[in-house]
Formats: structure tokens, sequence, C-alpha cells
């Protein structure tokens, strides 16, 4: 079974209305709910899942997309263990801006390897026909930044929702695999205690 | 009552000191030696420190017992001090000698009132039952001598005895023959009493492995964040861990993070005269609290047995006073509301508004006019414009669309919040649309359905609010020192807590400030809300009581809760729509009438209350805004007893120098 279920902190991240606060309703509460208000400051919510026998409690990070409360959403980043980078496949501008959105995250997250940092990339809103940003587009700029895995999501209809989810955490597993490799050391996991106290290791 | 602790002693320790300094950078600390014992006595464990001079006369001692309520004030004055004792230059003060004594509520002070002047040292004498002790807070082994900091169950926090001849171990094991000790699950360093308090929550985590490491990251990575801890507290507790030589926190050159500081501290004027102070010295007893009972809201026929047969509003005062206390009826906020907000000016006659009403269309629909024809080829080229209305378009269709005059697709309520956001643009291009703007228009135009009307009322709001949304967000900032301010004046023991949990800066009130409770309350009840705190009783920023009555509704549970970072923030968010509007008023009105009598406000809280009177010390920006504002009423300020500062209230630098007035202060050494 399961030895221990860590916790582990992911950010959306991308220009307001792509969809992040839907995106994060849709994947913890299952629901589309299209009176969501647009989001003011950061809030975040909990969603306890299993990946590949490993039981993990995802804390979502939500955050303002508009350029002005940038200050308010950045002290925010820190200590997070995968970003998910948001835009909307039918707003190319927020699909260009991926890029912006990447450097704030490294840079006010603190990130020490920006190299292996996990990135996730989410195209969302795909149930629109009308799209200003092809998957080849979106593909090869995952490519071309890092390797970062694609999903092409839909909070309305929950197309690729879980997956992409899902992904965040294996990605952080796996770094997480091959840093305890490495150094058999508590001190990898300094911002992420064993939440339960059962048998470690 | 403070008759010497007769008994059986069962510990004994020199040589343990209190510091007792303010927390200056240059300043020597005042190191006070003392002896602390343990005393059983008839059925009770009694620990007990008193200065060196008076171990042998115990007459003087504050004397911390259960179930009581009067007022104990710890005041100690920089100058006179005790400059024996070891060096100090080696202090390894951490985060929680930052608030060596402060947040004294209220105790019994077992001689009642006043007391003769004695040796300044014996203040900080103290003893307390073991039964009402909640955790020690132990520093970190390896540094030199250890301290401990005892937190009673009331929250009470007592000055870091520091045993600089050794004797903390054997202080545990003697206590460990009461009283079960357990490591907090949050912080080794943090014995708890019994182990019922471990009901910590895990679900969440801390994200900071170390506070004070963090706090020096936020400030080191984000202006803005730095900007908004500029409290004096927290930036003497930078200015601590700066100077502690902890070799843990201590990752950064010391330098680095203080021209820091300093880009910060230009921010900081509102608290400056408190910064000398340290809050230790500037613990105020803030009085009772009165009961308030508000009234039925104000009816049509009220109001207009207020207007003369011209239409000109008479008795402004009253109205805004009733208004204050029970609101209006729905039916007549759709005039009173022009009054309230500055759009119609209260000494205009009915032929005068009507005319006004008449050029405003028109200046409306100029301006909305150019929006309007701004050609498809025109806006590619306007990069400003073209994302203001993006912006827009994005925030119209999530703006309170549960709400009849906003929901569906094709609501013509959408269309007039759009266009009147996109005509806010073209009256002040400037600042454009920044979200959050959407969330105050929507109850203006949902009251005034009409567009002109709606678009100039927002214009006046706007003014008020313009600053929380500029690019610096130089109001949020302001509005948050404020709050720091006047929060720590009512409750300490609560903003020690925060800032223990790197929630010093209340973060988590940004919503509230930025679009002032709007997605707290009901739609509903944020029309009651909002055209109380219009009214400008019963003081300048009354909508800071109204955040210092939720805080305080919530202290207990957060305190309980032992809530971190985190976990304040979930709860704080998750408030929305929970809260009752008429508890709220309530009590922000009894805190302001509580604040209003105290005589001994600091310069710092009248400022933020507007409570100076006219000689005093220049405005901030925030209260210049106020001026203007009221002007533009074109009313005359409200009839309202306005304290008047304390009779030797000098507005100096110096909030020491005044404190002594104190009538609650058991010494009156001064
Ligand atoms: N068609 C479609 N619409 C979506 C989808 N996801 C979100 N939306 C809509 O897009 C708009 C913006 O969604 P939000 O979730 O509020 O966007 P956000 O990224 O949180 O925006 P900010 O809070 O402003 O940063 C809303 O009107 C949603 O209903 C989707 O998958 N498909
Ligand atoms: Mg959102």
């Amino acid at each position: 079974m399961a030895s221990k279920s860590s916790l582990l902190k992911v950010i959306l991240l991308g220009d307001g209305g792509v969809g992040k606060s839907s995106l994060m309703n849709r994947y913890v509460t299952n629901k589309f709910d299209t009176q969501l208000f647009h989001t003011i400051g950061v809030e975040f919510l909990n969603k306890e899942l299993e990946v590949d026998n490993h039981m993990v409690t995802m804390q979502i990070w939500d955050t303002a997309g508009q350029e002005r409360f940038r200050s308010l959403r950045t002290p925010f980043y820190r200590g997070s263990d995968c970003c998910l980078l948001t835009f909307s496949v039918d707003d190319l501008q927020s699909f260009q801006n991926l890029t912006n959105w990447k450097k704030e995250f490294i840079y006010y997250a603190d990130v020490k390897d920006p190299e292996s940092f996990p990135f996730v990339v989410l195209g969302n809103k795909v149930d629109i026909s009308e799209r200003q940003v092809s998957t080849e587009e979106a593909h090869g700029w995952c490519r071309d930044s890092g390797n970062h895995p694609y999903f092409e999501t839909s909070a309305k209809d929950a197309t690729n929702v879980a997956a992409a989810f899902e992904e965040a955490v294996r990605r952080v597993l796996a770094i997480e695999d091959r840093s305890d490799q490495l150094i058999h050391n508590d001190t990898v996991h300094l911002h992420r205690k064993p939440k339960s106290s059962s048998s470690c290791c | 009552m403070a008759a010497p602790v007769t008994g059986k002693v069962v510990y004994d320790q020199e040589g343990v000191f209190i510091h007792s300094s303010c927390g200056k950078l240059e300043d020597q600390d005042s190191l006070i030696p003392g002896t602390l014992r343990v005393v059983e006595k008839d059925m009770e464990v009694i620990v007990d420190w008193r200065p060196l001079e008076e171990t042998l006369d115990s007459s003087n001692i504050l004397c911390a017992v259960k179930d009581s309520s009067s007022v104990v004030e710890w005041n100690q004055s920089p100058k006179e001090r005790n400059n024996g004792g070891p060096e100090h230059q080696n202090s390894y003060e951490a985060e929680w000698d930052m608030i060596n004594a402060v947040s004294f509520k209220k105790r019994q002070f077992t001689n009642g009132g006043v007391q003769s002047p004695i040796n300044i040292q014996s203040k900080w004498s103290f003893l307390f039952s073991l039964t009402d002790l909640k955790s020690i807070k132990q520093n970190k082994e390896g540094m030199g001598w250890s301290y401990f900091v005892f937190c009673l169950k009331d929250d009470v926090i007592l000055p870091a005895l520091h045993f600089h001849q050794g004797g903390s171990e054997l202080l545990l094991e003697c206590l460990e023959k009461y009283v079960v000790l357990c490591e907090s699950e949050q912080d080794s360093r943090i014995l708890l009493v019994d182990c019922q308090n471990r009901s910590l929550s895990q679900s969440f985590e801390n994200l900071h492995e170390e506070p004070t490491d963090s706090l020096l990251q936020k400030f080191k990575k984000d202006p803005y964040t730095a900007t908004m801890v500029n409290f004096s507290k927290v930036t003497n507790f930078l200015v601590d861990t700066i100077r502690g030589t902890d070799p843990l926190t201590h990752r950064r050159p010391p330098q680095e993070i203080a021209d820091f500081l300093n880009d910060a501290m230009p921010d900081l004027k509102i608290n400056q005269q408190e910064e000398s102070g340290f809050e230790v010295i500037t613990r105020i007893d803030v009085g009772t609290r009165p009961e308030v009972h508000r009234r039925e809201p104000v009816s049509t026929a009220e109001w207009e047995s207020n207007m003369d047969s011209l239409g000109r509003i008479r008795n402004v005062d009253h109205l805004k006073h009733i208004i204050f206390k029970g609101g209006l009826c729905h039916a007549l906020r759709k005039e009173a509301w022009k009054y309230l907000l500055g759009y119609f000016p209260w000494d205009s006659t009915r032929e005068e508004r009507s005319q006004l009403q008449k050029r405003k269309a028109d200046e409306y629909f100029r301006m909305k006019l150019q929006w309007k024809s701004v050609s498809e080829e025109q806006e590619k080229r306007n990069s400003r414009l073209r994302d203001y209305r993006s912006l827009i378009e994005k925030d119209v269709n999530r703006t309170d669309r549960t709400n009849k005059f906003y929901e569906g697709q094709d609501n013509p309520g959408l269309i007039l919040l759009h266009d009147i956001l996109m005509t806010y643009c073209m009256y002040d291009f400037d600042l454009g649309y920044v979200q959050g703007m959407s969330d105050l228009l929507s109850p203006v135009l949902y009251v005034m359905e009409n567009e002109v009307d709606a678009f100039w009322c927002f214009v006046s709001y706007m003014d008020e609010m313009h600053q929380n949304f500029e690019e610096q967000m130089q109001g949020m900032k302001t509005q948050l020192v404020q709050l720091s301010t006047l929060l720590r004046l009512l409750d300490s023991s609560f903003c020690s807590y925060l800032e223990s949990q790197d929630s010093g800066y209340l973060y988590f009130c940004f919503r509230w400030l930025l679009i002032r409770f709007k997605r707290e309350f009901s739609f509903h009840d944020i029309l009651r809300v909002w055209e109380v705190m219009w009214t400008d009783l019963p003081c300048q920023n009354f909508h800071l009581l109204i955040c210092c009555a939720i805080l305080e509704s919530e202290k207990k549970k957060i305190m309980d809760g032992g809530f971190g970072f985190n976990e304040i923030l979930k709860h704080i968010n998750e408030l929305s729509m929970k809260l009752d509007v008429n508890d709220v008023l309530c009590k922000a009105e009894a805190i302001s009438l509580q604040m209003m009598k105290c005589k001994d406000l600091p310069p710092a809280v009248c400022e933020v209350l507007g409570l100076t009177d006219n000689t005093s010390a220049p405005a901030c920006d925030l209260a210049e805004d106020y001026v203007v504002r009221k002007h533009y009423q074109n009313s005359t300020p409200p009839n309202n007893p306005v304290p008047a500062l304390p009779p030797n209230g000098t507005r100096g630098n110096s909030s020491l120098k005044r404190l002594p007035n104190s009538v609650h202060t058991p010494t009156s050494a001064w």
C-alpha cells in the first residue's frame, strides 16, 4: 500500500480569463460554474489523490492573472512543487504570454534548477471551435521550452483536466525519486514533511 | 495581595535575565537580572520571576491571577536600564524575542489602580500559576545560553527569560513533576502543556521551514510585500534578525538585507512615530467596549421630512447619523446614494440637480461616443484600449452573474456594466480598467438603474478607491499598514500570533480592502455596508474597523486551531458570504466608540481614524483624500465627539512620553 502521503503544492499561472479557477474547480469539485467570479487575491483548494500508489494531497493555488496584481501573487510562488502554465486556445495573447509567466515563476519561486523544474502546460477551452492557437504551435513551444508535457483541456466539459493534474503529480514524484536516490536525506523534503506518520520509505 | 510567595521552593535559579530591549539597533540592550523560582503553595505551583533588587521585597509584584478583569500594564522606559549583565553582542534573539513582553491582556493587577513609584525594573516582575501555563517556547540548542518564553492560557506572552547562568534544563525537569510537556508538532521549539492542545490541524503543511528565513526571503524577493510588511514591529523584528547572529538564519549578508529594508522604509511614515517606541511600551488600555444597537433603515418619509420646499436637504448631519445607524430602505437608495457618494451636493435645490444631471448626461455621452467611435482598425493600433476592452469583456461576464440584473446571456445589465466601464476608461485613461472595478460598479448600477447616474456615482466612488487600483497599489499598502496599526492597539496578542505565523502583514485582508468587502457579504448586505461607510461616520477609515471587527470574531478559531499561514488565508477567504452584517457593523461601531473614548490613543491610531486636531501633524495622503472628498460633498463635518489629544499630547516622535498618562497604568512612576 501507499507508504506515505505528502503534500504537494502546485500553482496555476496564466493570463486573466484563461480558465485557471474553472480548471481548479473542475478538478476538485468536478463542477463547472459559469457564474464564477474573476479571482481577486489568491485562493487554494486541497485535493487528495492516489498516483502510482502514492497518496498525495495536492494543494492547488489559484491566482489572479491581471498584470496589476503581480506583487500580490508572486509571494505565493515559493515552495511550489510544480507550475501549471495555462493559456486559452481561443486567445493567442494568452499563449504568447506563457514565456513571461514561466520567467516570472522561476524568478519569484526561487527555483534552484529551472532546467529540471516540472512545468506542465495546459491549453484550455478546447471545447471552443474558433481556435487562435493550434495544437502544433502549442506542442512546438513546449518542446522548445524544455520539453514540458502539454495537455489540451476543457474545464467546461472536463476534457483532460484530471489527466493534466495527475501528470503534474507524476512529474514531481519522479523528480523526488531521483533525488531520493542521490541523497538519502530528509533535507530534500524540507518543505514537505510526510503527512501521516505511518512507516517511512 | 502581592504578598511574598511563601511555600516550598522547589526551584531557585539566579541569573535569569529579561532583555528589555526596545529592539533598536544601536541601542544597548537593557538586561534585567533576576531570580526565577518555582514554589509549591497550598494546592498551587507558582512560577515567579523578579528582578534582583527586589527579590527580597515582593510588595511590588504584578501578579497574573486567574479570573480577573482589570488591567496590567507593562511600562518600561528605555532610559532607565541596568547595564550590568553579560555582553549582548552575541545575541541570538530569535523571532520570539521580538515580542519580549508584548501583549499583556486584561489581567488583575493585584495592587489595584495606581502604585507608588518604585524601581522601574519591578514592573517586569511576574508570577503565574502553573495551571495557567499553555506553552513554553525554547530557543534552539547550541546557541549560548537558553531562553524560555512562557505563554499563558489566555495567550498572554511573558517576557523571554534568559538563563545566563544555566538552569533551564532543571526548570523543565522541575515543571515536569507537575505537568506534562510535549513538543508541538508544528514547531519543535514549543513545548505544550498537556497534549490536548495538539489538535493542530494536519491537513496543511507549513510551507516555510523556517519562519524567520522565509520572511526575509519575502523581503528580499518582493519589494511590494516588503512594503506591506512595514509595521514597526515586524520591522523591529527584522532589525533584530539582522542584528542577531543566529547562524542558521544568517544566510544573507546583513548589509544586503539592511539596504533592502531601507528601501522599504520610506513607506513607513504612518507608523514611524511608534517605531521608536516598540510595542512593548505602547501597550494601552482601550477601555471597555460599549454595547451598540442598530436602528431600522431610514424610510422615505424620514428622508423627505428633511427636505425643504426647494428640495434641499437640511439636517445633513442628522440624516447621515441615522443612515450610519440603520442604513437606507431600498426604495430610498436610488436617491440617497447620489448624495452619499457626492454626485449631488446636499444643499442643492431640485432645480440645480436637474441642471446638473443634464450637464452630466451630455458629458457622459460625449465620452461614451469616444470609445464607441473607435474603428476596429484604430483599435488595432491602440493596444491599451484593446487591453482594457478585453479585460472588461472578460470581467463583465464574471461579475454578480447570479443577480437577476446580470444573469443570463443577453441581459441588458451586462451591456450597461460594460459600457460604463469602457466610458470610465475614457474618463480616466491612465487608470483604465483594473480588475475589481466591476465589483464596485455592479451594486451602484443595480441601485441606480440608470446609466448616467450610475456612471457619475461610480466616478465618485472611484475617487475614493482610486489608490487601491493604481500601478503601485499604494492605497492597498497604506491600508494594510493602517489596519495593522489599529489591530495592534486592539489586540496585540493576536497580532503577535499572526506574526508568528508569517501573517503579520495581513495579506489575507487584501480582497476585503480592494473592493470594500464586496465579495464577503451577500449582494443585499453589501448595499447596507457601503451606505453605512459612505456616511464617513463615526470616524475616518471606518472600513478598517470593520476589518478589525471581523478579525476579532475569528481570532479564537485561528489561535485555538493553531492556524498557520495557509490555514489563516483559507479561513479568511472562506468567510465570504458567512458574515452577519449586523453583527459586524455593531462590533465595528462599538470599537470606534471605544477608541474615541480612549484618552491614550497613539498618534498613529489617531491619524488613521482622523481623530486629530487642526494643529497636529500633517495628514497622510489618505487623510488628504478624505478632506477633498468632504469638500466636494460640500457638507459640514459631522458633529461628532472627536476626542482631544491628551493634555500634554504633543504629537511628537516619541509615543513613550505620552504613555505615562494612562489612567490604568499601575505604575505612575512618571
Ligand atoms: N468554453 C469554455 N469556457 C471556459 C472554460 N474554462 C473557463 N471558461 C470560461 O472562461 C472564463 C474565465 O474563466 P476563469 O476560470 O474565471 O479564468 P481565470 O483564469 O481564473 O481568470 P482570472 O481569475 O481573472 O485570472 C469564464 O467565463 C469561464 O466560464 C472552458 O474550458 N471552456
Ligand atoms: Mg480565477
